[in-house]
């Protein structure tokens, strides 16, 4: 049974900001990326998923409750790190992990003072007086101090220092091998090409494409770039591909004598023996990056939704 | 139902203000009864007759001038501001920072937050006007010995000013609970406790102006119904009734609420 389920979900704000019909789930023990530019609706979807907002259409489902009704319930096995990190001023740090713990019923602080050792947090002193990074380290003892089985974490790493986000994205890796479910949004690929099993790009409020991270990683046909010595082997190579099926053009560059080529890793022979007859300057792969990938989806002008790999997208 | 953790962040978070506030009041109200002997309420009222301020100070009778002076205008202006900037800080403003995030991140319910708030700013309230009260008893008693006061109207004065300020936290609370920013919560809930405040004065002061007084609810305590015995017990129990409305719509109005949090 998946942990947390979107169905749906539709909050419109008029002007066409909102989210649209979005729906997708997330598995035990899965950790699942939610990845989209500013404004794209990641925060209002994990609003739902909270309960702090009311659907217009659709529904969330926190372990087969629902979010909105249930809100209080849900909270006992989920730890929440919202994106905007806006602690109670008038208290110390000291006394704001004191109130959590007494919210949610914890006795026993020893998780708790497990954590504060691990991220290195010295929550003595005021809120108002503490740096962005250790504001954001609070919240995140806070959000984990219950050792809950389900994890929301809203832009996670932002506002820490770049040992902090590696050390971030080490500590979800022993979460998720401690069997947590965690659903995490970010603007950091490689933080979520390090972490997740699962990933669903949102854009302008809808999901325009949800996928198995592995299936993109180890993607079975490759990007090559060729550049010919003479303009004569250019042109010669450039109608003789029309007759190879398995190779796809994906660009042809006369002034600078290049092409580059997606094929398949079987069939990689025959573009081999093919080159052999050319006078070839150089030849090498592109590497494919998730990056690469996403940042597809960031460009504002273009609604092409990635259709460079189409054979692992499985589109909504 | 109620949540001791947050009781103690809120009073944590609110305490002096309410300290600062109360020390104020009774101060205020302690000089206001050792200035108003027998001596200085006969000068005044010779000072201000025939003009206009004189239907403001009303009757020359100590009660008669601790109820156009405190109970018309200080002792009802301080509490007000205290509630405006308290109720405002218990709801409206954690939601617009977003640190309710945190409360709600709990298994807390939030009927339990707003119950928890509503305790404190009721609980708040009704010590503060107790506090000024019994100083307020114990300064009758040591300097105005020799007057005539009527206690029983002196306390039910007291009753009356818990009354309307209770229905004012109402009004303050309910749209710290209905709006989701400060500026909004504050607009509403300082403005219409203020304007109520100055329609009754204005209504008060010139008497072309008294038919203000009707549309302001301050006008339920009415300090002239106490002091000449007629009967005050239906406005005092609409104050009531109005504040226990407003507190159960804030409960209604903030569980169905969306939150931008
Ligand atoms: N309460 C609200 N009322 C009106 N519009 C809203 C509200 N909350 C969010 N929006 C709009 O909905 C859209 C989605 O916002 P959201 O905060 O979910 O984006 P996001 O994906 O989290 O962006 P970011 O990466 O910047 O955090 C935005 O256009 C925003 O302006
Ligand atoms: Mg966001």
């Amino acid at each position: 049974m998946p942990i947390i389920e979107i169905e749906h979900l539709t909050k419109d704000y008029g002007h066409s900001r909102g989210i649209f019909d979005v729906s997708f789930s997330v598995e035990a023990g899965e950790v699942y990326g939610f990845l989209g530019p500013n404004g794209a609706g990641k925060t209002t979807t994990i609003r739902h998923i909270m309960g702090f907002s009311r659907p217009q259409r659709g529904r969330t489902l926190v372990h087969g409750l629902n979010s909105w009704e249930r809100a209080s319930d849900i909270q006992r096995e989920l730890g929440y790190l919202p994106g905007e990190i806006a602690l109670p001023e008038s208290l110390t740090g000291t006394d704001f992990i004191k109130m959590m713990a007494d919210l949610r019923g914890i006795k026993d602080m020893k998780h708790t003072k497990a954590l504060i050792n691990k991220f290195e947090l010295d929550p003595s002193g005021s809120l108002k007086r503490m740096s962005l990074g250790m504001k954001r380290k609070l919240a995140i003892v806070t959000a984990f101090m219950h050792d809950p089985a389900i994890l929301v974490l809203d832009e996670p790493t932002s506002g820490l220092d770049p040992i902090m986000q590696t050390f971030f994205i080490e500590f979800i890796k022993e979460e998720k091998k401690r069997g947590k479910t965690i659903l995490i949004s970010s603007h950091i690929f490689s933080e979520i090409d390090a972490t997740c099993d699962k990933i669903s790009i949102i854009k302008e409020g809808r999901l325009i494409s949800s996928f198995v991270a592995d299936d993109l990683r180890h993607n079975k046909s490759k990007t090559y770039e060729i550049e010919f010595i003479t303009e004569e082997a250019f042109t010669r190579f450039g109608v003789e591909l029309m007759s190879i099926q398995q190779i796809e053009v994906l660009t042809l560059t006369p002034h600078k004598l290049q092409t580059t080529l997606r094929i398949n890793d079987a069939d990689i022979n025959s573009l081999i023996s093919l080159l052999a007859d050319y006078e070839v300057k150089f030849f090498s792969e592109i590497k494919f990056t998730l990056e690469d990938y996403f940042m597809k989806f960031y460009d504002r002008n273009s609604n092409d939704a990635g259709g460079a790999i189409p054979d692992v997208l499985h589109r909504n | 139902m109620l949540s001791k953790a947050i009781f103690k962040q809120t009073l944590k978070s609110n305490i002096k203000l309410w300290l600062i506030f109360t020390v104020i009041m009774t101060v205020l109200h302690v000089l206001l009864i050792v200035v108003f002997n027998p001596s200085t309420i006969s000068d005044m009222s010779g000072l201000v007759k025939d003009t206009p301020l004189a239907s403001l100070l009303g009757e020359a009778t100590f009660l008669g001038m601790l109820s156009n002076t405190f109970y018309g205008i200080h002792g009802i202006l301080l509490p007000i501001v205290f509630i405006i900037m308290t109720a405002n800080s218990l709801i409206a403003s954690q939601v617009d920072r977003g640190s309710m995030a945190y409360l709600l991140s709990t298994p807390t319910k939030r009927s339990t937050v707003v119950l928890t708030q509503a305790t404190y700013l009721i609980t708040s309230l009704l010590l503060m006007i107790l506090i000024v009260t019994v100083a307020g008893f114990i300064s009758i008693q040591t300097f105005q010995g020799d007057t005539q006061i009527s206690l029983s109207n002196y306390f039910a004065l007291n009753i009356g000013l818990f009354l309307l300020m209770f229905a004012t936290s109402g009004i303050s609370f309910f749209f710290s609970c209905v709006f989701n920013l400060t500026k909004n919560s504050l607009a509403w809930g300082a403005g219409l406790p203020m304007a109520f405040f100055l329609l009754k004065l204005m209504g008060d002061v010139d008497s072309s102006l008294e038919k203000l007084k009707y549309i302001s609810m301050n006008s339920l305590f009415n300090t002239d119904a106490v002091l000449h015995g007629e009967n005050y017990t239906i406005q005092y129990v609409a104050l009531a009734v109005v504040g226990i409305i407003l507190y159960m719509l804030s409960l209604r109005v903030f569980k169905q609420k969306d939150l931008p949090l």
